[in-house]
């Protein structure tokens, strides 16, 4: 048996399609960037083995399809997430208007035990582009919206540099550890056969 | 498996007086005029593209010989690689693989001995070859591979997948492969049952060349086997069926609970230690004809020897103890329930598996919560477990959490009864003597009377299993008979032959009981079964089965055997078993309800 227990994190990125969920998945996994856009169809899904503090887990990473014809998939694809990733263009404005709605969303779909509390973080993308000359995004105003929905973690990141991706996947491991509910018993019932009566499940005697 | 309880024999009985079945005459004459059907492969409502169906009622036998014949070859080829002389890879099967990966002929070879290898590497050890039952102990328990993932070539070609996963598409259990490498996998996996789901629909088989994708789903557990054996669709989901019970008798369907109330739920901790429960029962389905036919095997004992073992068990088992069950590796010696309990085959099975697969059985006395799934799957019931010798072994079941000394203290009188009253010698006895044998089958169907020496063995002693191997006709018992299986359906229990010259190869067993298995299958079809009779003949065998309302009977001729011959030979071997049935089946068991 090993000598420690190893976790797995399901983590569900989010957000408008172009934003670059792919590419910094990519950057984030394979370190590779490519300029070339290639649309996901449903979810593609990516591991990695990630160290924390000195434990070793596996983020289980599902890179979801931002265009609204597939949201239909969304409660399949959230039940039992671990932490939400919302992305957005800081180029692009009605990708950040749109980030309320891609939460919101993940919580009737994914309906978590505790949705006040539930990890998720930000990801401000392509800050790269045009030197920053192309933003109408301001990081300002991004922390602004973080703050507000319970200060939300918030990082700008360049998925085309590998600007700031490995310390955004960090704080996600970190916040979904975080959330892992307290180890309980497991204790199942013992059969009852008290007074001479057996319990047998229903339906076998056939 | 629902069966007909009323009726009032035992298996076989008085079926040659009144089962106008038994003139072989009679039974010829079925067959002639019978129509045979291929089995179909079921699909879902949905998914699978059907091109592969071989569907269809086959008005001639003959016919039904053909396409069995295309269908074995083709798995001959894949399971049985590298038996031939001539080079593997010269088979030109290795396009057929369907892998998307490049391949080369070198990796053919390494494909077609993967499957194999349990096998494989116990060889080497040398000592099992040509032994009986064989399969059962040579294979080397535990996971391997586990460096492997999705990615690894090998890990694609392996033959068989099994994967145990939660809803929410995390890994619980792979066959093969590191389950937290396989994350990516298991993801995909989910997506697809969940997409099914999300439509209203469920997702049973998919196929995609020559593999099998099959779905279960099990509240929040899904399981998935991936296989390019050609196994029936129903013989698959079978498998899957055991390994979610298997699941279940360590952790009862309370788990459901823990899904509930946290859906991010992870429960491999809670498995943590039992990779091996599961490699040996995904192992046991390739050579433990329990696992499809739904009944369990007993030792062969002299009745008396048998009687004196159930009587010190129903001792104890007035005294508190739900179910009181004496083993010899996979066969029964005695069980006992008390009143009203009875135990189901499959729950046996993986009870049985469980205590042998577990190293920390063996070393001391345990007490271990199981759950018995047929019996009730939402609780707990305490096990103690104590191996009395290398493979005889004790399982006392009780509600009581804290019997563990009062049913210590059972075991050691069951113990010294058994001692004084020789039934463990007796075991080892039997172990070494093997059960029934085809060569021993009376030629003269005569019933015998008294206490014939054990099993009727006639052979001197000299005679010793290990003869000249010849491969083919000429060898096995009367009229080409190479083995048989016979089920009590009243009793719950079948009765196997030992494996006899030429069926020497643990390849070649292996093969006959996929055969088994795929016959089964075919006679139990919901979809055009069930059928009384089946006859085919290929090129490896003459297959002959019989299903009545007390009995089935399996058996394998050398695939020239005169069919006549093959049918009357077969009614001989129900007599015998009827002869001997007193030492081979336990009788009088607590009623099999199911």
């Amino acid at each position: 048996m090993a000598s420690r227990r190893r976790m797995l994190l399901k983590v569900i990125i989010l957000g408008d399609s172009g934003v670059g969920k792919t590419s910094l998945m990519n950057q984030y996994v394979n370190r590779k960037f490519s300029n070339q856009y290639k649309a996901t169809i449903g979810a593609d899904f990516l591991t990695k083995e990630v160290q924390f503090e000195d434990r070793i887990f596996t983020l289980q990473i599902w890179d979801t399809a931002g265009q609204e014809r597939f949201q239909s998939l969304g409660v399949a694809f959230y039940r039992g997430a671990d932490c939400c990733v919302l992305v957005y263009d800081v180029n692009v404005m009605k990708s950040f208007d749109h980030l309320n709605n891609w939460r919101e969303e993940f919580l009737i779909q994914a309906s978590p035990s505790d949705p006040e509390n539930f990890p998720f973080v930000v990801l401000g993308n392509k800050v790269d582009v045009d030197g920053g000359n192309s933003r109408v995004v301001s990081e300002k105003k991004a922390k602004a919206w973080c703050a507000s929905k319970g200060n939300i973690p918030y990082f700008e990141t360049s998925a085309k540099e590998g600007f700031n991706v490995e310390a955004a996947f960090q704080c996600i491991a970190k916040n979904a550890l975080k959330n892992e509910p307290e180890d309980e018993i497991y204790l199942p019932d013992t059969i009852d056969v008290g007074g001479g009566q057996q319990q047998r499940s229903s339906g076998c005697e056939c | 498996m629902s069966l007909d309880s009323s009726s009032s024999s035992s298996s076989g009985d008085e079926y040659i007086e009144e089962n106008p079945n038994s003139n072989p005459k009679m039974v010829d004459e079925r067959f002639e005029v019978l129509t045979l059907t291929e089995p179909v492969e079921l699909e879902s409502n949905h998914m699978g593209d059907g091109s592969d169906i071989v569907n269809g009622s086959l008005n001639r036998e003959r016919n039904g010989g053909d396409e069995d014949d295309d269908r074995l070859q083709v798995e001959n080829q894949e399971i049985f690689g590298e038996e031939g002389p001539s080079s593997p890879s010269s088979s030109g099967y290795a396009g057929e693989r369907g892998s998307s990966s490049a391949t080369s002929a070198s990796r053919v070879d390494e494909a077609s001995e993967i499957d194999d290898n349990e096998i494989r590497e116990v060889r080497n050890d040398g000592s099992l070859e040509g032994i009986s039952d064989s399969q059962a102990s040579s294979w080397v328990p535990g996971k391997r591979h586990v460096d492997e993932d999705d990615a690894s070539i090998s890990w694609r070609k392996r033959k068989k997948h099994f994967f145990i996963l939660s809803n929410s598409g995390k890994p619980i259990y792979s066959r093969y492969g590191d389950e937290h490498k396989l994350a990516g996998f298991s993801a995909t996996l989910q997506a697809i049952i969940s997409f099914v789901e999300n439509g209203g629909d469920r997702v049973k088989l998919v196929k995609a060349g020559k593999h099998q994708v099959v779905f279960l789903v099990k509240g929040p557990i899904y399981l998935v086997c991936i296989s390019c054996t050609e196994e029936p669709f129903e013989s698959l989901k079978g498998q899957l069926e055991l390994i979610y019970g298997q699941m279940i008798l360590i952790l009862t369907k309370s788990i459901n609970r823990c899904f509930e109330k946290n859906p991010k739920f992870d429960m491999t901790p809670l498995l943590g230690g039992t990779d091996v429960v599961f490699s040996s029962l995904i192992h046991s389905f390739s050579w433990n004809p329990a696992t499809f036919l739904h009944a369990y095997t007993c030792l062969p004992l002299a009745y008396a020897t048998r009687q004196a073992a159930g009587a010190i068990l129903q001792d104890v088992a007035d005294s508190g103890v739900l179910f009181a069950i004496l083993m010899c590796k996979h066969k029964v010696i005695s069980l006992v329930g008390a009143q009203k309990a009875s135990l189901h085959p499959d729950d046996m099975l993986l009870l049985s598996n469980f205590v042998m697969s577990s190293e920390s059985f063996r070393t001391s006395e345990s007490f271990s919560p199981i759950c018995l799934p047929r019996y009730n799957p939402m609780a707990f019931l305490y096990a103690y477990v104590h191996f009395l010798d290398v493979d005889t072994y004790l399982m006392l079941l009780t509600t009581s959490s804290d019997a563990f000394y009062h049913l210590k203290d059972c075991r050691i009188r069951i113990e010294m009864v058994l001692l004084k009253s020789n039934v463990l010698s007796e075991v080892q006895r039997s172990m070494i003597d093997g059960g029934m044998r085809v060569e021993d089958l009376p030629i003269d169907p005569l019933p015998r009377f008294g206490s014939s020496p054990h099993l009727g063995h006639q052979r001197p002693p000299t005679d010793s299993p290990e003869r000249p191997r010849e491969p083919f006709i000429g060898i096995g018992g009367p009229a080409g008979l190479w083995h048989f299986i016979y089920r009590s359906i009243y009793l719950d229990q079948y009765v196997s032959s030992e494996f006899s010259p030429p069926l020497n190869s643990p390849r070649q067993q292996k093969r006959l009981y996929r055969a088994y298995q795929r016959l089964f299958a075919s006679m139990h079809d919901k979809g055009i079964g069930p059928h009384k009779t089946q006859f085919r003949r290929d090129e490896n065998y003459v297959l002959l089965c019989w299903v009545t309302q007390d009995f089935e009977l399996y058996a394998a001729f050398d695939p020239l055997a005169d069919k006549a011959l093959a049918i009357k030979t077969c009614n001989r071997v129900c007599q015998w078993v009827k002869d001997v049935e007193n030492e081979i089946f336990l009788q009088g068991a607590s009623p099999f309800s199911w």
